[in-house]
């Protein structure tokens, strides 16, 4: 990775009507690197990827990408970046080959460049024996292959990838993942926005993370960790406590914090699995039946959770991302 | 160049998909076909059958009225005694009968207003209009023919009352006078021939199924604009480099090109199967082709900016297509229509698109004939478009 910025993204704010979407958003990303921005939906994500991507002017602030401006140099930007959207962004009734055909037209490629950039790009997602499909027939995760094959027609210096996994498959999802770090590998620049935890982990060197329209943290996974503090979690499903009362567990050895969610109790501590014995001991002997419990070390969900007081786990879509990456 | 290939892409789409063309071309066709067969019958191909009411048993005036009529190819007048001209109109059997009042000739003569009564069939609506018409025409004729039977009373001897054979000899010599008038004013009896023998139904309804149903293909095609947005295309070509000029303007000339065929293939097409002669002037036609396509393109892209989704497109654009269709005269002869209508027709792209096909059908116009229609269509469509363009664009 090299430290060249080839996004620059300074104070951008931007505004529907009252509504502040993305709130003084600081960031830059160097060539060659994988940038994640994490989030829950809503958070602003796609808006910032709309404003670099030159589809909203941004409200104040600057943004620069590949070293022009999006707002004054749009056009010269937009030449230089592929978007893959977070929708399946394609003509249905069309083939394969015609959708990608006709995007590379867009991008201002043609003749037998096109053509061999097409043939190629069907190879590369995988897709060479079904290009002459309409698109209507393809599987959810063949769709996805081809609106990201889209997005490299031209070569472009900086992918963004807009929450490129959602609803699809584990396998596909995986698939996905596996040809962005390819793409990564042959020197792409990729942004790429989540609300998957393991995703992000999965793919970024560096991760903002957005909340309510501002980056409230940004640093690769230890960077984030670390600053938080090396932690373990704990995790405890319990029951029966409406009948009785919750011991108190902040008094125990190495215990930095505890958060009662429900039934689900998170412990923050120094190390997890010394402290396990003594928070059994302590939920048994108050008569408190556990479920289930859990030591995890420090990762991007407790950072989420440390810094919005919010699991991102919340999210109906990530629960059930648990184990399939 | 992008802006060709949206609308290549555009028109791709278009033809891949069957229900769109099962509407654009095969409904319209086999509605000409079914209305057209079904009208044939009361256009005019056959001739109106009317009477002229006798006042009393072998009324002369009536007889000469009901012979003069008969003159006219399209004609078939008998005189009838009231109560079974009456019957006659009742039972569908005439389109019309003609109520001459009395004292009819003595009002002639003295130049004063009488009144002429029209039973008419309501079943009937295209006959009995046309024999309406026809008795408005020859009250003009008679009211000519009144004036100079009246100057010839008045260089005679005034002070002599006029015997009974020399009033006949007037009210002849004012009937030789229509009769002369018939034959005299050749425009005139062309243009009844042509509005009788030319107005077969698929003629009629051609042009105007043609313009109504051009107007919904383009709908779907303006709608195109929603639907991308819904899908997230538009927003991905927006990432690219096009501008949003040529966004609007491939997909303005793939509307247009889309609207072109349809019409075309819609004149080749009523020609071949309904006979329906367009004209004899090939570029007239071509013309007034693509002047339509240009105009229904710019109809329906305003509707397709006025709206926010596809969905909203599909409603206001059915319910002002239609209503426009019924107001401009895509549904229904406009000419029969009270005056209010027929002005209000003035206002509708459909009204122009039909007069201009009507000029080149009946009365085989050319281009020198269908000039107001081409203007009046292409100051529109200027207007039309300068207005989506400006609203699309913003968006």
């Amino acid at each position: 990775m090299e430290n060249r910025p080839i996004i620059e993204v300074d104070g951008l704010v931007k505004d529907y009507g009252r509504v502040r979407a993305v709130d003084h958003v600081t960031f830059a990303v160097g060539t060659g690197e994988v940038f994640g921005l994490l989030g829950p939906n809503g958070a602003g994500k796609t808006t910032i990827i709309s404003t670099l991507s030159c589809l909203v002017p941004p409200s104040a602030g600057s943004v620069r990408v590949c070293g022009l401006d999006v707002v004054s140099d749009s056009m010269e930007v937009r030449s230089r970046i592929g978007v893959v959207p977070q929708e399946i962004a394609l003509y249905q009734s069309l083939s394969a080959r015609e959708n990608l055909m006709f995007w590379g037209r867009m991008y201002g490629l043609s003749g037998t460049a096109l053509t061999r950039r097409v043939d190629e790009l069907v190879e590369v997602v995988g897709l060479s024996e079904r290009a002459e499909h309409r698109i209507d027939t393809y599987s959810g995760g063949m769709k996805r292959r081809i609106n990201i094959a889209v997005g490299l027609l031209h070569n472009p210096q900086v992918l963004f990838l807009d929450e490129p996994t959602v609803g699809i498959d584990p396998q596909t999802r995986r698939s996905l993942l596996e040809l962005a770090l390819e793409l990564n590998a042959r020197g792409l620049t990729i942004l790429y926005t989540t609300h998957y935890l393991e995703e992000a982990e999965f793919l970024c060197d560096r991760i903002g993370i957005v909340d309510g329209g501002k980056l409230i943290a940004i640093g690769t996974q230890s960077e984030l960790v670390a600053q938080i503090g090396a932690t373990d979690t704990i995790a405890v499903e319990v029951e029966g406590l409406e009948e009785r009362s919750l011991p108190s567990l902040d008094d125990l050895p190495d215990v930095l914090e505890t958060v009662v969610d429900g039934g689900d109790i998170r412990i923050n501590a120094k190390s997890g699995s010394s402290l396990l014995p003594s928070v059994v001991g302590r939920l048994t002997d108050a008569g408190v039946t556990i479920r289930s419990i859990d030591v995890s070390a420090p990762n991007l969900e407790s950072v989420f959770l440390h810094l919005t007081g919010r699991s991102l786990r919340s999210e109906p879509e990530a629960a059930e991302q648990d184990g399939e990456l | 160049m992008k802006a060709l290939h949206v609308a290549t892409k555009d028109l791709a789409i278009r033809f891949r998909d069957r229900n769109a063309l099962i509407v654009a071309l095969l409904l319209p066709l086999v509605l000409i076909g079914i209305i057209g067969f079904a009208f044939s019958s009361d256009s005019g191909i056959s001739a109106v059958r009317l009477a002229v009411v006798e006042r009393e048993d072998g009324d002369l005036l009536a007889a000469m009225a009901a012979g003069m009529l008969s003159r006219i190819d399209v004609f078939e007048a008998a005189a009838l005694p009231e109560e079974e001209a009456r019957d006659a109109v009742s039972r569908g059997d005439i389109s019309a009968a003609v109520l001459l009042p009395d004292g009819l000739l003595d009002a002639m003569m003295e130049g004063e207003p009488a009144e002429i009564r029209v039973l008419k069939d309501p079943a009937s609506t295209v006959k009995a209009g046309i024999a309406e018409a026809l008795v408005q025409r020859t009250a003009t004729y008679a009211s000519a023919g009144s004036v100079r039977s009246r100057s010839v009373i008045e260089s005679i001897d005034t002070e002599q009352p006029l015997t009974d054979a020399e009033q006949f000899e007037l009210a002849a010599y004012m009937f030789r006078h229509m009769a002369e008038s018939w034959d005299q004013q050749l425009i005139a009896i062309e243009d009844v021939d042509q509005e009788t023998r030319g107005i077969d139904a698929h003629s009629y309804f051609a042009p105007s199924f043609a313009v109504v149903f051009l107007l919904f293909t383009l709908l779907g095609s303006a709608k195109t604009i929603h639907e991308e947005r819904e899908a997230g295309t538009y927003s991905r070509l927006l990432t690219t480099p096009l501008s949003r000029v040529s966004l609007i303007g491939g997909k303005l000339v793939g509307s247009f090109v889309l609207a072109a065929l349809q019409l075309g293939i819609l004149v080749i097409m009523t020609r071949v199967l309904f006979g329906v002669n367009w004209g004899s002037d090939p570029l007239a036609v071509l013309v007034m082709v693509l002047v339509t396509a240009l105009g229904a393109t710019s109809v329906a892209i305003v509707i397709a900016a006025v709206s926010r989704t596809a969905r909203q497109t599909d409603q206001i654009g059915t319910t002002f297509i239609l209503v426009m269709s019924l107001v401009g005269g895509s549904m229904w002869p406009v000419e029969q229509a009270p005056g209010v209508v027929q002005r209000l027709a003035r206002f509708t792209f459909n009204y122009w698109a039909h007069s201009g096909f009507k000029d080149l059908i009946f009365r085989d116009a050319g281009l020198s004939g269908i000039w107001p229609e081409v203007a009046i269509i292409l100051g529109l469509s200027t207007v039309l478009f300068a207005l989506s363009v400006g609203l699309l664009s913003r968006r």
